[in-house]
This record gives structure tokens, C-alpha cells and sequence, in this order.
């Protein structure tokens, strides 16, 4: 009982912690970049290796036998001496190995925040310093702003490698059961008070169904709120602030009217049964469940669900076909939105410690050239894939993408940077590739993420965490009905009083920062 | 200890190599078991001292800089301070005194049992849902309690009723979460009971049929009181738990919809502090519990010693 495996993880970091402090002389301080020199051709690259701690997802666990492996070291001469979690989870492994002292030279994170806070401290290298050193990576930057961008540290330095293309994966639309529809003679609705009507026409043919049913309780409301122009976060550790392009200024969504439009869709929804009940506490399996089992008819969820649900469920049900929906606006002439959730945070960190920075950077900076976003993306032309027409296409033939990462590791954890999407889609079914093409055109522009001082994140973790319970709180009550949307502005009032000020003022500081340390 | 153990008379000293000599084995057994408590339970102990300094993982404990009570200011601010003690401190109570009993009443009944093997049955069953692990016992409660398709709401719609959303209802968590609490747990706990109830002399209960006391009364003449050393005991140390509510458990029933009561203070401890890697914060919170709940225990502790002489120390 107790907070069993908490307490522990902290023991275990205090422990390691106070072993490493014998031993650490309080590096962290970076070497002065070494300019010019980068000039040989790289025809047979020096044989090395990297020491590197990288994740292994259960899904496709790491394999050293996995052609990716061989293709990196013919084309860099590098062989990557990778450690994965014991334990499973990343994050603690990474805090016991900063903790410890003792760093590979290169270091493996999921969220960036991670990245900018032991690169703060001391234990990463700042990238920026060793721009001139890496040609592709420099024009890189020129041409992915943005990219680069969400990459910067609050102090204006970079802890971990931008990345672009594998964002695609973490895509989010609309779906529907389309052969439920066309047996119905039910078309896709194109605004939410179609959607009501079509969910009500639905409920009465399977009265025992939820026709609309999504997981993860409140945090799709962000996905639901791009029709209604409002796209803050419902994440429970996320405050709901975003920014609106047309006002160049940060605003918070979980109070504006808009969004109370969309929840009093929601509570009308809630309270003709036509999403769950239990709808916070839908979870992935039920989900699924319901998905399978005609007890739900329209979804949210990341595009490759399709295939996972398509191929899953035809072996039974032939004419099970769940495609792209698009998404029904707001109202009457309103947007028709998906919220921008392309993004990856994911990278390589580079430890302080390392002996060898210069090899490094120049392993690095091979990720940014096209050559080497083909291989990390398709592999080896002739080997593992072939060019007809100017399209690419894999010469073995994989049921979907995962069979593929199985095989040949190409695009799991730790072996791209720069990806090149196609190859994926390459791999899609025809009811996917459509949901790829369409998609785009429903797109929201990206919210870009500031970078947060200790002090600002002080405040996002005291102000910030009791506003966003109080909103999740309240939002929930609202929509189960439990308290009146009368009471609207008494919620505006009590979320003004905990400090949404604050929470726009910490972002708008943050993001004026991020913008003046890169242009 | 037991008030005889102190009116032992003195025997002669003994001299240290006798003493050795008797009992080196017994030493031997014990080394592990202080190795255990030197290396998991006090060097860790040093680790408090990052709720008062701004740890840098890097940089290691020693090199980080000193922040005084900064991350205790900052939690006793916190809007939320007084909510979360609340329930926790609500949470804890409810399961003290509705968890507390439970296994006593169920260790006499069990007995009051002649037929051993029935006894035995019921003793393995009711051990085993200690064994199934908090996340299953959650996915269970979801499935039963699930408006839309769970076992307890379509009896309920049977009889005619509305269903009632149980996981979503701020004032339903504090009861699901005790009772589901003592039904993983109360077989479990009567093992110490049923332990002190097997050393209560027989010869008490014959001398009380004699003087024709009913089954009740020996019960409450001769059963209770001979348990009596252990249920004080386990109440002292329960209370001085009131604050130390495992953490799985209600995390993994909290939904926005109940965290009016539901948000307690190791929830906020590892929102505000693990997920964002802030240990010093997540310390200094910890720390601040593990005072109160010292506080707890020295009470009770002292209210026992004087009411009825059992205590701890």
C-alpha cells in the first residue's frame, strides 16, 4: 500500500543522487564550439560508437539485429550502443542516470520539458552552440522556423534535436461508421446541430448505443472546441490557454462563450444518452468495445485507428468501415476544424559529459540531410525499398506499420529525426490514405509552446494546477447536469478569481521570450 | 509491552560474552532485518532535506542551493491547501472507522465457528481479493458501477429506478472507496486477531459456562478482552495512517466530476511534483504529511496510555 512505487522512485533518486555527489565536480559547462574543420569527405567513415539510452516500446522492442542498425553504420560509421529502461519507464531512468553521474553520450526523451530542465541544470549540451558545425542541420533550420522554435529552452538554449514528419502519426479527425450511415441513408452532418440530429436518428435505431463515444473524459473537448474557434487544453495538467493568430495575443478558452456553446452541446448530448454516461471514465478498452459492437457510431481518436479498427473487425463483418469524417462546424457558416495535435516533442539529447561532441554533432547533423531522412524513413534503395515514378514503395510487403517497425526497426524510438511521412502512408489502406488527404485541408494552424522559466512553472504548477482542477470540475458538472448552465457566469467569475490572469500573463512573458531569443 | 514485562525481577548481570555467546544466532537472524532498516529506511531519510534546497538532479543534494521553507510556503498557499487536507484527512477517517471494526467482527465471528472446515473455506476466501491488485480491483468497480452497462445499475433500472452514475458522483467516492477498501482488506486483517484469539486460555471460557454466561457474554466477557492488547495496537498505528492513503487506488478512480472529494494530498503530490520532476516540492508535501501523521500517533498513543495502559512505547 502507500505511495508504494512513488516513494520508492524518489528513495532511488535521493540514494543514486547521494552517491553521485562524491563524484561530480559540477560539469555542465559546454566546450567552446570549434568552428571550420568539418571539411573532409565523408567516403569511408571512421568506425565509432555512441553510448545511447533509448526507449523500447513494448509494441516493437528494441532488436540490435534490426537492418536500421546496419544502414546507420554504413552511412555514418557509427554503431550506437544503445541501454533501454530496465524498469520500463523512461522517465525515472533518465532522472536515476542524471542523478547518478554517469551519462551516455547520447540520451533519449518523450517530452521536451524533460529536456529543457536537465539541460538547465547542467546535463545536456546546448545544440545552438554547435550550429556551424553541422551544414544540413543549419539549413534545416532555415526552412523548418517552427520546428526549431518549439525546440528552444526558456534560457534561449536547445537541449534536444527539433524534429518534423512523425508528427503526422499523432494526426486527430472524425470518424463514422460509414456503412452504418448508407444502410440509414444518414449523411455526414456538417454542423453540430446536424450532429445532434443525425445522434438522435442513430439512438433510435440502436437504442441501446451511445452513437457519438470517445475516451480520455474531458481532454477531446479540445479536439471538439477547433469548430467552435475556442482550442484551449483540457488536459488535466495543461492550462487551457491558447493562442488566437487573428488577435496576436494569448487567451484563455475555457471561459469564452464559444466554449460554452460547445458545452452546452455536450450537456444537451449527455442528457439524451447520446454520448455515455459514464463518459469520463470511458477508457481505451471500453472504448474499443463500444466501437466494435454497433454501441457507437462516431468517434474522435487519431487517424490510424481506422486501419486498427477495420482490419480488426472485417475478418467478422465485412462491411465494417469506419472512414474520415469531417469535422461539422460550430454553426451555421462557422469553421470546420480538427485541432492541430501533428506534433512530436520527442528526440535525441546530447549528455555534457561526452568525450566525443565533435563526432557527435556530425553523427547528428546527418539526420538533417535528405539522404539521410530517406534511409531512416525507407531504408535501403534496392534493399529494403524501391523508387517507381518518382514514389517510393517498400519491396516487402508489411500488413501495416507496425509489422514493418517490427521487422526492419525503420521509425521506431531513437532512429529518426527527419521522417518522411509517405513512407507510413505507404503501408496505409485506401480508406486510410483518404483520411491523409483530406485531413490537411481541416487543419488548425499549430499552437506554438512556449518554453517556461522555474519560476513561471512555479506558478503553472500552483495557479495553474488549481484552475485547471476548478475548470474540469465545473465542466464536468456542467455538462452530467449536476450544475446548471445557468450558473455559467459564477464559473467565469470563480475561474477569473484563481488567477486566469496569471496563467495568460505567465504565457504571454514565456512566448515574448521564445520569440525574441529566435528572431 | 505488557505492564508485567516491567515488574520482572532483575537477574545478575550478565557478562557481555555469555550474553553473545547465547544469542550470536539470534543476532545473525536479526542482521538482515536491520541492514533492511539502515539502508531502506535511514540513509533515505537524508533525502528530506531536498524539500528545503532547489534540487538540481545534476548538480546532486549537496550542490544545490538552499531555498528554506519556499516549497512549504508555496504548498500552504496553494488554493487547494486546505481541500486537500480535508479529504485526505476525511478519507482516512471513514476508512479508520468503518475499516477499523470490520476485521474484529469478522475474526469473532469466524470464531464463534465449530465447523473447522467451513471455517478454514471462509478464512481463504475472504483472504483473497487482498491479493488482486488495486488497478484490477478498479477496473471491477468501473465495470460493476458503469451506468450504461453495469451489473449493480441494470438491477437498479430492473427495479424500476433511474441508473445512478456512481463513479461521476462527488458524494459516492468516499463510500465505493471504503468499501471496496474493506473488501479487499478485511480478511487480510483478522489474521492478527484470529492470532491473539487462539492465545486466550480455555480454561476462561469454561469457567465462565459454569457460571452460565451465554455465548454473548462470553464473548464480551472472555473474547474481547483477551484481544484487547491487539486491537489497541492495530488502532494506534491505523490512526497514525489517517493521512497515508495509497495512492493507486484513488488516482485511478479520479475523474474530474468527483475531485471535489477525491483529490487528495498524494494525487496532488504526484500531479504538481513527479509528473513535472519537481521533487523538492513533492518532498516538502510528503514531509509535511508524514509530521502530521506523527502527530496523530504520539496522541493516540498518549490517550491509550492513559485510558487503558496498552501504548507502543
Amino acid at each position: 500500500m502507500k505511495k508504494k512505487w512513488v516513494s520508492a522512485s524518489l528513495v532511488l533518486v535521493m540514494g543514486a543522487s547521494l552517491l553521485a555527489a562524491c563524484s561530480n565536480n559540477g560539469g555542465g559547462n559546454t566546450p567552446p564550439a570549434n568552428t571550420g574543420e568539418n571539411t573532409g569527405t565523408p567516403e569511408a567513415p571512421a568506425k565509432q560508437t555512441f553510448t545511447f539510452l533509448n526507449y523500447s516500446n513494448p509494441s516493437w522492442p528494441y532488436d540490435e539485429n534490426w537492418p536500421i542498425w546496419s544502414y546507420l553504420e554504413e552511412a555514418t560509421g557509427v554503431t550506437l550502443d544503445i541501454e533501454t529502461p530496465p524498469g520500463g519507464s523512461l522517465e525515472d531512468t533518465l532522472a536515476l542516470t542524471v542523478a547518478s553521474g554517469n551519462l551516455p553520450d547520447l540520451l533519449f526523451t518523450f517530452t521536451k520539458p524533460l529536456a529543457d530542465k536537465y539541460g538547465q541544470q547542467g546535463a545536456l549540451v546546448n545544440i545552438l552552440d554547435y550550429v556551424d558545425q553541422m551544414p544540413n542541420f543549419k539549413a534545416w533550420m532555415e526552412e523548418h522556423p517552427a520546428a526549431v522554435q518549439s525546440a528552444i529552452a526558456s534560457n534561449g538554449e536547445m537541449y534536444i534535436f527539433p524534429n518534423q514528419g512523425i508528427g503526422e502519426t499523432n494526426r486527430m479527425i472524425w470518424m463514422y461508421r460509414e456503412d452504418v450511415f448508407s444502410e440509414h441513408g444518414l449523411e455526414q452532418p456538417e454542423t453540430w446541430d446536424e450532429l445532434y440530429e443525425t445522434l438522435k436518428e442513430l439512438k433510435q435505431l440502436y437504442p441501446d448505443s451511445y452513437p457519438l463515444t470517445f475516451r480520455s473524459g474531458l481532454r477531446y473537448l479540445m479536439n471538439f472546441g477547433a469548430s467552435f474557434e475556442t482550442v484551449g487544453s483540457m488536459n488535466a495538467d495543461l492550462s487551457a490557454v491558447y493562442y488566437d493568430f487573428d488577435k496576436e495575443e494569448w487567451v484563455y478558452g475555457a471561459t469564452e462563450d464559444n466554449f460554452k456553446t460547445l458545452v452546452e452541446y455536450m450537456n444537451k448530448f449527455y442528457a439524451e444518452k447520446l454520448i455515455p454516461p459514464d463518459f469520463l471514465t470511458v477508457d481505451t478498452k471500453l472504448w474499443q468495445d463500444m466501437m466494435s459492437t454497433n454501441r457507437a457510431f462516431v468517434t474522435l481518436d487519431y487517424v490510424g485507428r481506422i486501419d486498427f479498427f477495420n482490419s480488426a473487425l472485417r475478418a467478422e463483418n465485412p462491411d465494417f468501415n469506419l472512414n474520415f469524417m469531417a469535422p461539422p462546424a460550430g454553426w451555421d457558416g462557422g469553421a470546420r476544424k480538427n485541432a492541430f495535435t501533428q506534433v512530436s516533442q520527442e528526440g535525441f539529447m546530447i549528455s555534457s559529459k561526452t568525450k566525443k561532441i565533435d563526432d557527435i554533432i556530425k553523427f547528428m547533423d546527418f539526420f538533417y540531410s535528405e539522404e539521410g531522412r530517406t534511409l531512416v524513413s525507407w531504408g535501403k534503395e534496392g534493399e529494403s525499398y524501391k523508387e517507381e515514378n518518382g514514389a517510393k514503395q517498400f519491396i516487402e510487403t508489411f500488413t501495416d506499420v507496425s509489422d514493418m517497425r517490427k521487422k526492419m526497426g525503420l521509425s521506431t524510438d531513437g532512429t529518426y529525426i527527419w521522417f518522411d511521412y509517405d513512407a507510413h502512408i505507404s503501408l496505409a489502406s485506401p480508406e486510410l490514405k483518404t483520411a491523409y488527404e483530406q485531413g490537411p485541408q481541416y487543419d488548425s494552424e499549430q499552437q506554438p509552446i512556449p518554453a517556461f522559466t522555474a519560476e513561471e512553472q512555479e506558478v503553472l504548477s500552483t495557479v495553474g494546477d488549481a484552475l485547471n482542477k476548478n475548470r474540469d470540475e465545473n465542466i464536468s458538472k456542467f455538462i452530467i447536469g449536476e450544475r446548471s448552465l445557468a450558473e455559467w457566469d459564477s464559473y467565469v467569475a470563480e475561474q477569473n478569481k484563481l488567477g486566469v490572469d496569471k496563467i495568460v500573463d505567465t504565457f504571454t512573458q514565456a512566448y515574448d521570450r521564445t520569440m525574441n531569443a529566435t528572431n | 509491552m505488557h505492564p508485567a514485562d516491567r515488574a520482572m525481577p532483575v537477574f545478575k548481570k550478565d557478562s557481555f560474552a555469555r550474553k553473545w555467546g547465547r544469542s550470536k544466532y539470534l543476532l545473525l537472524l536479526f542482521l538482515p532485518t536491520l541492514l533492511y532498516f539502515i539502508l531502506f529506511k535511514y540513509v533515505p531519510m537524508f533525502g528530506v532535506v531536498v524539500s528545503f534546497k532547489d534540487y538540481n538532479l545534476f548538480r546532486g543534494i549537496w550542490e544545490s542551493d538552499w531555498v528554506g521553507l519556499k516549497y512549504y510556503r508555496m504548498f500552504f498557499e496553494s488554493p487547494d491547501f486546505f481541500k486537500l487536507i480535508r479529504n485526505t484527512f476525511l478519507l482516512g477517517l471513514y476508512k479508520l472507522v468503518f475499516g477499523f471494526p470490520a476485521p474484529i467482527i469478522l475474526a469473532l465471528l469466524m470464531n464463534e465457528l465449530r465447523h473447522m472446515m467451513f471455517k478454514r473455506f471462509v478464512q481463504t476466501v475472504s483472504y483473497l481479493p487482498h491479493f488482486i491488485s488495486n488497478v484490477v480491483v478498479v477496473s471491477m468497480l468501473t465495470l460493476f458501477l458503469s451506468p450504461s452497462s453495469g451489473l449493480i445499475n441494470q438491477l437498479i433500472e430492473g427495479l424500476g429506478l433511474d441508473a445512478i452514475n456512481f463513479m461521476a458522483r462527488e458524494d459516492m467516492f468516499r463510500s465505493i472507496y471504503v468499501l471496496s477498501e474493506i473488501w479487499q482488506h478485511v480478511g487480510w486483517e483478522t489474521i492478527i486477531y484470529l492470532a491473539a484469539l487462539t492465545a486466550i486460555d480455555p480454561q476462561l471460557y469454561e469457567a465462565a459456562r459454569m457460571d452460565g454466561a451465554s455465548r454473548w457474554k462470553q464473548m464480551l466477557h472472555v473474547t474481547l478482552p483477551g484481544i484487547r492488547a491487539a486491537i489497541i495496537i492495530v488502532l494506534i498505528l491505523n490512526v497514525g495512517n489517517v493521512l497515508e492513503i495509497g495512492f493507486e487506488k484513488v488516482f485511478l478512480m479520479l475523474n474530474p466530476a468527483i475531485n471535489g472529494t477525491a483529490d487528495i494530498l498524494s494525487t496532488f503530490v504526484y500531479r504538481t511534483g513527479l509528473t513535472q520532476g519537481n521533487f523538492s516540492y513533492a518532498t516538502s508535501i510528503d514531509l509535511f504529511t508524514s509530521l502530521i501523521n506523527l502527530v496523530f500517533i504520539l496522541t493516540a498513543n498518549w490517550i491509550s496510555r492513559r485510558v487503558s495502559e496498552t501504548s507502543l512505547w
